[in-house]
């Protein structure tokens, strides 16, 4: 592969993993201080607070996996 | 193991006049949880608490109060103590003797306390007036001329009045002011001492001592109140040696006492007679019946009202109160230890399968995976051996034991797997021919990993290295590379995922089945298990295809994706009728949510195998000193590792190395054990548990600091 589209490849990865991670981010930042909220409350809801804060976290493992396919596939 | 216990309804019907007697039976099973009554129409009321109750719950308050005072708290240690002494010394008023005597003191430590308070407050102001050249009888004693005496904020030079007047002032501290001026000016004196902030002092003597005289004396007082107070604590810590058991194990007499008076109230009574009804565990209803006919005789009768099996159905049919079962869980002791990760969601349903022993198994498998590092696994297992060694908190013993088990198993994969400590490979090249040959990417040979072996100068010996497991047919036996072997590593991640999954599916037809029958189980999960393997296949068919050119009109591939779709298909047409069509179509790309998921298990041991990497390199070829004199044989780059070149960057290199190593660590304990209890929680659990279930709490008496010295007299004779 050229060099410079290795780089390109590479530049994708990167865009792939940071932007879904941003996007998981967001996601998780409303639902996270939420469900600390309630906790707070009620120790008993750590488990349900902690299902529902990791909820968005699928997205960067979407995005880890395209980059890795960006990285070893392409 | 899977399922909570079996549980019996019965019915004990006996007669009030032995209900005390009755209480301490059902007491002495242990195993009898009692179904509340509420009233309905069927005559009968709820009873009422025993008549000692009350007596017995005001002395838990005095006791409670007199604890709090001695400062014996929960984790006090104190000798145990027989329960026939508690009991008798209650009942000859000990309780309240052992009240007045530690009160007395109390009263006095608190009298003393309060003097002092008003000792230091009379000081303030003697030490205020003692700036002014008056003796204290100066201040009071006059017919027509008035005396204010206070503090002042500005300088009191600036007033003008017909008045006498001492002053003292400094602009840091403030002032004091004392004004004698005849009786009728008082109005003209007050308007212009309040412009300077004056506030008024009680002069507190009106004897002829100086002010300072009187600091003396009032000195003198509080070094003797102080003394007084030591006095009167060490006093009271000899009352906590002498009581200190005694009022611990009253303590706990008294809270059982309370507890046991107030089961009347969930009974129902008629005149002559109480009903209970309980659950009983399947297994102990004969013993249960027997005992209680035994001790009780013709005052009781017993009867197995039913076994509940784990049909919903079954259950809604019954009166509200007798619909939930409480949930017995059937864990060993190991396996109870992770009840406290399961309790996070919820507790088990008398009807489901109990996810306990998966979060067993697969929690610390997850987490050791993820770790996958010798060197992280030690502190690890010391670490969790230690917990589990001190703390009886289960919070913190069922983490101690994720630790310790998790590191066992990080150890185990650390070695035999990825053959690696502190992110370094043990091997970093292999035998060629008699030479020894570096793999390109060793530091050795212009590469950035650091291997254990370059680091030592010292080959590893062949039986080492066939321990470790290896990816290559060729046999490199570096152990599998976290970043090298990255493709290896997530499609076995997926597997792994596919495999745990599966068991979740599994649960959840089994919990279907149990609860509601074969037929509704396999319309409601068998389609979404067909669906789950017709997206397996085809997505395996398709990356055949994708990222190994494979054809898809023949051969393996093609195969994989006619099953594929075909189950995908009658699956998709299951569900439809289950869920509904929208549900059943958004239901399809969960399934590759779910298993794309575990590739977190790769990813996170990728993340810190980097970190490592990288930390290492900086260490190693950057801070400590590197010879260019190669002591190993090999290809022309060699360089060899000498850090005794340069002393103080050793010295650096090594903490650095310390502390870079402990970060990695540390975020091992949070990414690695959070997602590894995600992957149960999220990916597992929501397979198939639905929880809600309610606790099992039978009679019992909770004794830890008392015990009965006659084991004739224990609770279960009456």
């Amino acid at each position: 592969m050229d060099p410079s589209q290795a780089g390109l490849v590479a530049i994708g990865a990167g865009l792939a993993v940071g932007l879904a991670g941003i996007g998981a981010g967001l996601g998780e930042k409303d639902i996270g201080a939420a469900a600390v909220g309630a906790i707070t409350e009620d120790g008993s809801l750590f488990g349900k607070g902690m299902i529902f804060t990791v909820m968005p976290e699928t997205i960067v493992i979407f995005g880890l996996v395209i980059a890795i396919m960006a990285l070893f596939v392409l | 193991m899977f399922l909570p216990e079996s549980m019996s309804r019965i019915m004990v019907v006996g007669t009030k006049n032995r209900m005390d007697d009755a209480i301490n039976a059902f007491y002495g099973e242990k195993v009898i949880h009692v179904i509340d009554h509420t009233t309905g129409d069927d005559g009968l009321s709820i009873g009422t608490s025993n008549s000692d109750v009350s007596k017995a719950s005001e002395r838990l308050l005095k006791i409670r109060a007199l604890e709090k005072e001695l400062g014996i708290k929960k984790r006090t240690l104190t000798e145990d103590i027989a329960v026939e002494d508690v009991r008798e010394r209650i009942s000859a008023g000990d309780v309240e003797i052992v009240e007045k005597e530690i009160l007395s003191v109390v009263d006095t430590r608190n009298g003393l306390t309060q003097l002092i308070s008003e000792l230091n407050a009379k000081k303030e102001t003697l030490e205020l007036l003692s700036k002014l050249p008056l003796t204290l009888d100066f201040y009071s004693g006059y017919r027509s001329i008035s005396v204010l005496v206070g503090s002042v904020t500005a300088d009191p030079a600036s007033l003008n009045l017909d008045a006498e007047i001492f002053a003292s002032y400094d602009k840091k501290n403030g002032g004091v002011v004392a004004v004698f001026f005849r009786t009728d000016s008082r109005d003209a004196v007050s308007a212009a001492l309040s412009e300077i902030g004056f506030t008024e002092l009680q002069v507190p003597s009106c004897e002829a001592v100086s002010p300072a005289d009187e600091i003396a004396k009032i000195d003198a007082q509080v070094a003797k109140a102080v003394e007084d107070i030591d006095a009167a604590e060490v006093q009271l810590l000899e009352l906590k040696q002498k009581h200190r058991s005694f009022l611990k194990g009253t303590d706990e007499e008294l809270a059982i006492q309370v507890e046991k008076g107030s089961v009347p109230l969930r009974l129902a009574v008629s005149k002559y007679s109480y009903v209970m009804d309980a659950w009983v565990p399947t297994s102990k209803v004969e013993t249960v019946k027997q005992h209680l006919e035994e001790k009780l005789g013709d005052d009781v009768h017993i009867e197995v009202m039913e076994e509940r099996s784990r049909s919903i159905e079954e259950s809604e049919a019954q009166e509200p109160r007798f619909q939930t079962v409480p949930t017995k869980t059937t864990n060993g002791r190991v396996a109870s230890e992770f009840e406290y990760a399961t309790s996070l969601v919820s507790r088990p349903k008398y009807q489901e399968v109990d996810p306990t022993v998966f979060i067993m198994i697969f929690l610390p498998i997850f987490f050791g995976f993820m770790v996958g590092d010798l060197g992280y696994a030690i502190p690890f297992i010391v670490l969790g051996g230690y917990g589990l060694n001190k703390t009886k908190n289960k919070d913190w013993r069922a983490i101690a034991l994720v630790l310790f088990l998790g590191g066992i198993w990080a150890a185990l994969f650390g070695l035999f797997f990825y053959g690696e400590m502190l992110g370094m490979h043990f091997v970093g090249g292999h035998l060629e021919g008699g030479e020894w040959i570096w793999y390109h990417d060793n530091v050795a040979v212009g590469g950035t990993a650091v291997t254990w072996d370059w680091l030592l100068g010292e080959q590893f010996p062949e039986w080492f290295c066939n321990l470790i497991g290896h990816v290559n047919p060729e046999g490199t036996h570096t152990g599998v590379g976290k970043l090298e072997d990255v493709a290896f590593l997530l499609k076995l991640s997926v597997y792994i995922g596919l495999c745990h999954l599966f068991i979740g599916h599994m649960c959840g037809l089994y919990n279907k089945k149990i609860q509601h029958g074969f037929k509704h189980a396999f319309i409601e999960k068998g389609g979404v298990i067909m669906s789950f393997f017709g997206i397996i296949f085809l997505c395996f068919g398709l990356t055949d295809f994708m990222f190994n050119k494979a054809d898809i009109t023949e051969g393996l591939a093609f195969y994989t994706l006619v099953i594929g779709i075909v189950l995908l298909a009658v699956g998709t047409a299951i569900n439809m009728k289950a869920e509904g069509a929208l549900q059943a179509i958004l239901g399809l790309p969960e399934h590759i949510g779910q298993i794309l998921s575990y590739t977190r298990l790769a990813a996170i041991g990728m993340s810190k195998a980097g970190m490592a990497l990288a930390f290492n390199y900086i260490v190693f070829s950057m801070v400590m000193s590197t010879s260019g004199t190669g002591v190993m044989q090999g290809a022309e780059e060699v360089i060899a590792f000498d850090p005794f070149a340069a002393p103080a960057m050793l010295i650096l290199g090594i903490i650095m190395f310390c502390f870079l190593h402990l970060v990695i660590w540390t975020l091992a304990i949070l990414s690695a054990g959070i997602h590894s209890l995600r992957l149960q929680f999220v990916e597992l659990m929501m397979r198939f548990f639905e929880g809600g279930g309610v606790e099992y709490r039978p009679l019992n008496e909770a004794r830890s600091k008392t015990f009965f010295k006659n084991k004739i007299s224990n609770i279960n004779e009456v």
